[in-house]
C-alpha cells in the first residue's frame, strides 16, 4: 500500500495508469478531462526528489493538509552570491493537479532570481496546465510552496547572519 | 429557582445546575436567560482562584454557550457576541478584535449547520437571479454538496464545503481560489487574505442587477 502510494507520488504510475486516464477520456456520462500537460506531469514529473533540509543554501516550503487530500513539499537550492535558484525539488501528496502543478512550479524557478519567483501567480500556472475551475485550488497551494520555500531559505538565511554578528558579541558579554 | 442559582454561582456543579435551569425557564423570556449567564460569566471571571476549575470545565460551558447562541442564526446579537467573547477569555485565548479566531472551536455540527444554511441561500438567491436576468449559458447546479454556477462565457464558480479546515471554498473565473473562514464576530464567512466577504465578492461580481444577497 505504501509502495503504491510512494509510486503515485513519484509519478512512476500503476502499470494500470495508462487504462485508467483513458478511462477519464472516454468515462460515461460527462468526461472530465485532464488536460494533456498534466497527464504527462503526473506520468513523467521532473524534478521529484528531496534536499537536505538542514543545508543552509536549502529553502523549504511544506504547505497543504493531508486532511484536505494535498500536501505540496517544494525545495530549493539557491547559490548564496547570485541569490539565484540552481535547484528545485518537490514531492507531492494528491490529486493530478496537485502534482502537476507543484512539477511546473519546479521546472520555473530553476535558473530565476528569489525576487523574480515570488511573482509567480496561481493563474498562470492554471492556464498553462488549462486547469478546471475546482482544481484551482491546486495551482495557488503550488504558489503558496514557492512562496514558504523563499520565506524558509531568508529566514535560515537571517538567522545565520545574526548568529555570525552576535557570536563575537557573545563571547565578550560571556568573558 | 434564578436566586438560588445566583447565590450559589460557585458550587462545583453550578455548570450543571445552570443548564438544568435554564432548560426549565426557557419559556420565559430570553432576556432573563441572558442576564442569568452575563451575572455568572461575570462572578465567574473575576475568581482567579478558580481558573483551573473553569478550565476543566470547558466542555461544560462550552455546551452552555452553543445552548445560548442556538437559536439565533445571523442576527448579530450583541448577547452572543458577550457570550462567545466571555468564553475565549475564560478560556485565555487572546484574541484581537481584526483577527480572526480560527483556534476558536468551531464544532463540526454548528460548521455543517452554518455552511450548509449559506449554501442553500446562495442556491435560492442564484435560482432567482437566474430567472430574472437573461444570461446565455446560466446554469446552477447543486451536487454532493457542491454548488457549481456556470454563466456562460462569464464563466464558471464552484463552491463548495471544506470541512476538515471548517471552510468555504470558492473558485472564480475571475479572482481564482479563495478560502473563507467564518467570523464569528462578523457572523460573516471572510477570506482572510482580502477580507473579503463570501456574499458581498458575489453580490459585486454579479452586479446590479442581481437582488439583495442579504441574510
Amino acid at each position: 500500500m505504501m509502495r503504491q502510494a510512494s509510486k503515485m507520488i513519484l509519478g512512476q504510475g500503476l502499470p494500470s495508469l495508462p487504462t485508467r486516464t483513458r478511462a477519464v477520456v472516454v468515462g460515461a456520462g460527462k468526461p472530465r478531462m485532464y488536460h494533456e500537460r498534466v497527464v504527462d506531469h503526473y506520468s513523467n514529473p521532473r524534478n521529484v526528489g528531496s534536499f537536505d533540509k538542514k543545508d543552509p543554501n536549502v529553502g523549504t516550503g511544506l504547505v497543504g493538509a493531508p486532511a484536505c487530500g494535498d500536501v505540496m513539499k517544494l525545495q530549493i537550492r539557491v547559490d548564496d552570491e547570485s541569490g539565484k535558484i540552481v535547484d528545485a525539488c518537490f514531492k507531492t501528496f494528491g490529486c493530478g493537479s496537485a502534482i502537476a502543478s507543484s512539477s511546473v512550479v519546479t521546472e520555473w524557478v530553476k535558473g530565476k532570481q528569489m525576487e523574480e519567483v515570488l511573482s509567480i501567480k496561481n493563474t498562470e500556472i492554471a492556464k498553462h496546465l488549462s486547469l478546471p475551475p475546482v482544481k484551482l485550488h491546486c495551482s495557488m497551494l503550488a504558489e503558496d510552496a514557492i512562496k514558504a520555500a523563499v520565506k524558509d531559505y531568508e529566514t535560515k538565511r537571517a538567522k545565520s547572519n545574526s548568529i555570525e554578528e552576535a557570536a563575537p558579541v557573545k563571547k565578550a558579554a560571556d568573558a | 429557582m434564578i436566586s438560588n442559582l445566583i447565590k450559589h454561582p460557585l458550587e462545583a456543579d453550578c455548570s450543571r445546575t445552570l443548564i438544568l435551569g435554564s432548560t426549565k425557564i426557557y419559556s420565559r423570556t430570553m432576556a432573563r436567560l441572558g442576564q442569568l449567564a452575563r451575572t455568572v460569566f461575570r462572578s465567574l471571571k473575576h475568581q482567579s482562584s478558580f481558573t483551573f476549575q473553569l478550565q476543566s470545565r470547558r466542555s461544560s460551558f462550552y455546551f452552555l454557550n452553543t445552548y445560548f447562541t442556538k437559536p439565533w442564526n445571523y442576527s448579530p446579537n450583541s448577547r452572543i457576541s458577550f457570550t462567545s467573547r466571555s468564553y475565549s477569555s475564560l478560556t485565555e485565548e487572546s484574541q484581537s478584535p481584526s483577527t480572526i479566531d480560527y483556534r476558536s472551536v468551531l464544532p463540526e455540527e454548528k460548521y455543517h449547520m452554518l455552511a450548509n444554511s449559506t449554501i442553500h441561500d446562495l442556491i435560492e438567491k442564484l435560482e432567482e437571479y437566474g430567472d430574472s436576468v437573461e444570461i446565455d449559458g446560466f446554469d446552477v447546479d447543486y451536487g454532493n454538496e457542491v454548488l457549481t454556477l456556470k454563466l456562460g462565457n462569464l464563466g464558471t464558480y464552484v463552491i463548495n464545503k471544506q470541512t476538515p479546515n471548517r471552510q468555504i471554498w470558492m473558485s472564480s473565473p475571475l479572482s481564482g481560489p479563495s478560502k473563507f473562514d467564518w467570523d464569528q464576530n462578523a457572523q460573516a464567512w471572510i477570506y482572510r487574505r482580502t477580507k473579503g466577504n463570501l456574499i458581498k465578492v458575489l453580490v459585486v461580481r454579479l452586479g446590479s442587477k442581481c437582488p439583495s444577497l442579504d441574510l
